[in-house]
């Protein structure tokens, strides 16, 4: 993502991303409103969701999006999509520096607030932010289904 | 663990244009139609179609140099969609406010961490005893640089406000 000088801008490529991000999860059929937070400084999206749509038995359910797109153009992006219920089970799907696994890329998951969380080493078919989101969902339906 | 079936929910939900759309409008380095079709999981003549759709549309540009035509988001539609969201529903007291607010973060940033810049903060976040504080230090100089972007637009919307908001009266 070039900024009007040409250079490359993390702000401006992030920003874009979290954007479209916004737009697309509001098409999946559990999405009943996403929107930029904190307000007005959008640095993460946040979704409400119907967790029964998804296999869940709670009452609500967020998906917390976050989205860096690396200091230089050609930098792997930091992100995290995690998700969490009003029965206090939360889970996420990260790629960023972390202490717990080989790698960038983890799941994480405890079962309720007062728990440490387990992790787990995963990898992703692809680290474009849309087609990622929509393999996350679906890996998100599998968990809360198979729970 | 594959996302065959994640492609397959997205492709229920968003048509093939709207897929090609997503991927090309969030790519960090321009991408021949190739890669973009694979990722949107479109064939590669569709990829080619929409995209020069939306070149024409102006959503994207293309970029010369090396064999294939490559692709990537025009930074005058970026901006202009990123403005656009930014004004909705906002007076130019709204966007006032959210100045003040703006500045008042990154100053807090700048004193919690005694540093004036992300890349600052992320050079400080190398060297910290633990590792949970180094990844607080990163996330917050990622939300800066997010956030420094977001302050640009801001000030962007309010010295052309009347320009961008048109002449009817703000929202009460």
């Amino acid at each position: 993502m070039f900024a009007f000088d040409g250079g490359y801008d993390p702000g401006q490529a992030s920003h874009t991303v979290l954007l479209e991000l916004r737009r697309t999860i509001e098409r999946h059929p559990a999405v009943q409103h996403a929107s930029g937070e904190p307000p007005g400084q959008f640095i993460r999206v946040v979704a409400t969701l119907d967790p029964a749509i998804l296999g869940s038995e709670a009452d609500e359910g967020t998906l917390t999006l976050r989205w860096y797109a690396g200091e230089t153009a050609d930098a792997d992006p930091e992100f995290a999509f995690h998700y969490s219920e009003s029965s206090n089970f939360d889970c996420g799907w990260h790629h960023e520096p972390n202490p717990h696994v080989d790698g960038w890329a983890h799941y994480q998951e405890r079962l309720s607030a007062g728990n440490e969380y387990e992790y787990e080493a995963v990898s992703f078919d692809s680290l474009q932010p849309v087609p990622l989101l929509w393999g996350i969902l679906d890996r998100l339906e599998t968990r809360l289904t198979d729970r | 663990m594959t996302d065959e079936s994640g492609a397959e929910l997205w492709k229920e939900h968003q048509s093939a244009f709207d897929r090609v759309r997503a991927v090309a409008i969030t790519v960090s380095e321009p991408k021949p139609a190739d890669w973009i079709a694979e990722q949107a999981h479109v064939a590669g003549n569709t990829a080619r179609d929409h995209l020069q759709r939306l070149v024409e549309m102006n959503v994207l540009r293309t970029t010369t140099g090396g064999t294939a035509t490559q692709y990537e988001p025009d930074p005058l539609y970026t901006r202009m969609q990123a403005l656009r969201d930014l004004l909705d529903n906002r007076t130019r007291d709204d966007l006032l406010e959210l100045r003040g607010d703006l500045q008042e973060q990154v100053e807090e940033w700048q004193t919690e961490y005694d540093a004036d810049s992300p890349s600052d903060l992320r050079k400080q976040a190398a060297h910290t005893d633990t590792a949970e504080t180094t990844r607080e230090m990163r996330q917050t100089a990622n939300d800066w640089d997010i956030l420094a972007y977001r302050l640009q637009l801001v000030e962007d919307a309010i010295e052309h406000y009347s320009d961008y908001a048109g002449s009817t009266p703000a929202p009460a």
